[in-house]
């Protein structure tokens, strides 16, 4: 791991920690991005839409070549010039000589992102032809000297003060910072390079098989300017761009604005198709079609659905690390969840390899992508792959391979620490402070201490009376229920058995490998998913429980996909998740209880954390609600429900703990401003730092497992 | 739907991004409306219904200075634009111009206003209804240039403030003309 390149890393972050303006910036344009897009969406199917849109797409990746050379024989037949480039290199190199060749001095250019991916201004100007965006985003960053910060919106980060000083450097006069005014002046200033330009160069949102013609989605009208008035059109699009049909062209126009601005539609489409008049003559149009990995991206069997992506920027606007950082640091060119894969694929793994592991892992992205990528998941295997390259930390690498995989050792250790952590605890169950190099832990959110007793060692003295029980279901606990608040487990039989349900605990369950495999330890992670399977189903109970989603999600979903392909194990993996289920959808969807505890609480003012696991992997919010306000109390909804705690299991602890905090303190503020005086919740992770959070900042507001409420109506 | 609700939707959505929509009964009423906007030459390329009605000599005669050929030229003074339409979709206000004419390109860039004169019954639901024309038009024509329009030009590109008219029109005013063409194929 390069040394260097992590504290330059670490750098960034801190600098733009070191800037509220723009976190509270992106916030605000995250908050009215969702209601912009909701109303936007209001009488359209998105779900209909986004699978219309993957499979377009991977029907158009599976068949590449096949209407690759469809789009180039029709484009040609049109008049155009289609060159096919490998490489950034590549690409820069063909438009550079093309501009020679017809001697062109000025180039205006409308946005186009794989311009920013190869850097072709670059290229250009050491051509000695110059360069000129038109777009007003991108021109503020050519001026600043920057790279884009957003896909869609390219100077997202910057302020009017700061655009008014570039502005005036270019008028040599004090422009006011009034954005109507800094428009007026771009419009100026940019009318002009239009009418000299002698080339002009696009991207293009969509290439079409059936037509050989590119479409373009903006509102500005630059784009229109660009590709009208030089006499040379360049547009540089990637490969990925084509689609076969103009249906599927319009499907993409139809949701593209809407998940981008929540504009029902940008102010101008464009389709072009070959080389149209221009003055007196004829246009002379060339496509660049890029490649620069698109193809090794295909290729990949875990991350080939990154193609689908028709770069609507979303997916940054409702991530609470982009929001909390920017794209300055959470990305490279490409920026947020897709442009770590991105990147990746485009620029080298080792680019992608800090902010490979600046995702928190909370899945909003995958809720709102038009194109159903599981942005998460591809992320993880990304995360394997440069764990596999560059080494995944030795201390990393030790507790997972040699004490985690070895349950004995590792429980036995965990025993160890609960006696050694005595003289910071003090005999408390909270860590308030830390001494030393582990001090900055707790500066911002107390601990949990190791239970005296886990819950596995004091399972089986505690009393179970149910004569004729309806179930017999075992508990997977996960290490937190286990080993942190064990009270939780003892809560949830005492629910359970109110329900005529028997819990068992199966003593051979190891930790559900999720934190192994957010670590790129992906062999551990199947390590211990093999353990686990064979641990949970050895007494055949009816179902399995979960207290934790992130464990939820790992026994339904990931130990499938581990083991799908090994015949020992396959079809118990697939008993195991089809039985598993997490306590609230339990009692709610498979016992059908909600009412046994109505009425039962006084009406306390609560109001619930959705843990993203829970909500986006496992598809359960209702339930809670529901077992809450049934039992009596009076549910307050906060802001943001649904948004990431900035728990992360090691991102909070080791790799990003300065942006879990500032994730965490959003949340604090959230809780606070709802009014209630408990926020319940159905995660233990979630549980930890929240805790920790409203402690330290000492908020009197209870922090309570949906259970441990229900078990609080029962007594 | 029927005409008159997808006229009623049509002009929500396109007030709803800012386009201008007015109810013109003859040409006498179009030349009322633009000669106030005219504070230089208005672009008026070729277009079919607009020679059918007689705009530029109406225009002419109306004592609007006209600018109908080498628009190129005139485009640092050109005030307004003037166009027919090829359809619009209710769903989202949108007009549609086959553009692939440079002056109707022009027309619809560089001046500051944009008129376009759009009889109400080419009105269709919305973009998938205009897919079919789509298709009609590449098999007419190999070489093409086709235009979405939807309100004026607008940016957000500075600290996410909606701000209209960066680089194309600054205002869109949208002349709904019955009986002027009930022919999606032309202007
Ligand atoms: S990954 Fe999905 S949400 Fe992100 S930019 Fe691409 S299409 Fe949009």
């Amino acid at each position: 791991m390069s040394k260097i390149r992590a504290k330059e890393y670490q750098g960034r972050i801190d600098q733009a920690l070191a800037n509220p303006k723009l976190q509270d910036a992106l916030h605000k344009f995250g908050d009215a991005f969702l209601i912009a897009r909701e109303k936007a969406f209001s009488d359209y199917d998105f779900e209909a839409l986004r699978e219309e849109i993957a499979s377009c797409k991977d029907e158009v990746a599976e068949n590449r070549q096949q209407y690759l050379e469809q789009f180039i024989t029709n484009a040609e037949a049109a008049g155009t010039t289609v060159y096919l480039a490998k490489t950034a290199d590549d690409a820069n190199a063909y438009i550079a000589k093309l501009a020679q060749d017809r001697g062109v001095k000025l180039v205006v250019k409308s946005k186009s992102m794989a311009s920013e991916e190869t850097h072709l201004n670059r290229a250009l100007e050491s051509a000695g032809i110059e360069a000129l965006e038109t777009d007003l985003g991108e021109w503020i960053i050519q001026l600043a000297g920057q790279r884009p910060s957003h896909m869609v919106m390219p100077a997202i980060h910057m302020f009017k003060e700061e655009v008014a000083e570039l502005f005036s450097k270019v008028t040599g006069v004090e422009e006011p910072a009034e954005i109507a005014h800094l428009v007026q002046v771009a419009r100026e200033q940019l009318r002009q390079g239009y009418l000299d330009a002698d080339m002009g160069i696009t991207g293009a949102n969509i290439a079409v098989a059936e037509t050989g013609g590119i479409a373009l989605v903006t509102n500005e009208g630059n784009a229109r300017l660009v590709s009208t008035l030089p006499k040379i059109h360049v547009a540089l699009l990637g490969v990925e761009k084509i689609v076969p049909t103009i249906e599927d062209a319009a499907t993409i126009i139809r949701t593209l604005p809407k998940n981008a601005t929540g504009q029902l539609l940008t102010s101008y489409v464009t389709w072009i198709r070959g080389a149209v008049p221009c003055g007196d003559e004829e246009k002379e149009l060339h496509l660049v079609l890029l490649d620069n990995g698109r193809s090794a991206l295909a290729e990949s069997p875990h991350c080939k659905d990154a193609l689908r992506c028709i770069k609507c920027g979303a997916c940054a606007n409702v991530c609470p690390v982009y929001q909390t950082v920017g794209g300055h640091v959470f990305g490279h060119v490409y920026i947020g969840a897709i442009g770590i894969i991105l990147t990746a694929f485009f620029h080298g793994l080792d680019k992608a390899a800090e902010i490979v592991r600046a995702c928190i892992g909370c899945r909003a992205c995958v809720t709102v992508c038009p194109s159903n990528i599981d942005l998460e998941n591809i992320i993880l295997s990304l995360r394997e792959t440069i764990g596999h390259e560059e080494g995944i930390g030795l201390g990393k690498s030790i507790v997972f391979r040699k004490v985690m995989r070895n349950r004995k050792l590792f429980h036995s250790l965990i025993r160890a620490a609960s006696l050694l952590q005595r003289p910071v605890t003090g005999g408390s169950r909270t860590i308030r402070h830390l001494p030393l190099f582990f001090s900055s832990l707790t500066e911002w959110r107390t601990l949990p201490a190791v239970a005296e007793k886990s819950l596995r060692d004091q399972w089986d003295k505690i009393p179970q009376r149910i004569e004729k029980p309806r179930y017999k279901v075992a508990l997977f606990g996960g290490c937190a229920n286990d080993f942190l608040y064990p009270e939780l487990g003892i809560d949830l039989i005492k629910v359970m058995n109110k329900l005529a349900v028997e819990v068992s605990y199966p003593q051979k369950q190891n930790c559900c490998g999720v934190p192994a495999l957010y670590s790129g330890d992906k062999e551990t992670a199947v390590a211990l998913a093999e353990q686990n399977v064979a641990a949970m189903l050895e007494d055949d109970p009816d179902f399995i429980l979960t207290t934790c989603p992130t464990c939820t999600m790992a026994l339904q979903r990931d130990f499938v996909e581990f083991l799908k392909d090994n015949p020992v194990w396959a079809a118990k993996a697939k008993r195991l998740a089809e039985i598993t289920i997490d306590a609230a959808g339990f009692i709610v969807n498979q016992l059908g209880a909600t009412e046994v505890f109505k009425g039962l609480s006084a009406p306390e003012k609560v109001t619930y954390h959705d843990s993203c696991h829970l909500k986006r992997g496992a598809g359960v919010w209702r339930e809670p609600r529901e077992l809450l306000t049934t039992s009596g109390r009076q549910l307050v909804e906060m802001d943001h429900a649904d948004r990431c705690c900035g728990f992360g299991g090691s991102y909070s602890l080791t790799s990003h703990p300065d942006i879990s905090k500032q994730i965490l303190g959003d949340k604090v503020k959230d809780i606070e401003n709802s009014g209630a005086t408990c926020v319940a919740i159905d995660c233990p992770g979630c549980m930890l730092q929240l805790r920790g959070g409203l402690e330290k900042k000492e908020v009197d507001v209870r922090v309570k497992h949906t259970i441990e409420l229900l078990a609080e109506s029962l007594s | 739907m029927s005409q008159t609700a997808l006229q009623k939707t049509f002009c929500a959505a396109a007030e709803a991004v800012g386009a201008e929509v007015t109810f013109v009964a003859d040409v006498k009423a179009v030349v009322d409306y633009v000669k106030p906007l005219a504070t230089g030459p208005v672009m008026i390329p070729q277009f079919a219904s607009g020679e059918r009605l007689g705009l530029a000599t109406a225009l002419k005669a109306g004592g609007v200075a006209l600018s109908q050929s080498n628009l190129r030229q005139g485009a640092a003074t050109a005030s307004v634009g003037v166009t027919g339409a090829n359809f619009a979709f209710a769903a989202t206000g949108t007009v549609v111009l086959e553009s692939t004419a440079e002056d109707i390109r022009l027309a619809t860039t560089l001046p500051e206003h944009h008129v376009v004169l759009l009889d109400p019954s080419k009105i269709l639901t919305d973009d998938l209804a205009a897919v079919p024309y789509l298709r009609t038009f590449h098999n007419n024509s190999p070489r093409n240039y086709l235009a979405y329009i939807t309100g004026p030009s607008r940016t957000a590109d500075i600290e996410r403030v909606l701000t209209i008219g960066v680089h194309g029109p600054k205002r869109l005013h949208i002349l709904l003309f019955s009986g002027l063409s009930n022919d999606p194929l032309e202007i």
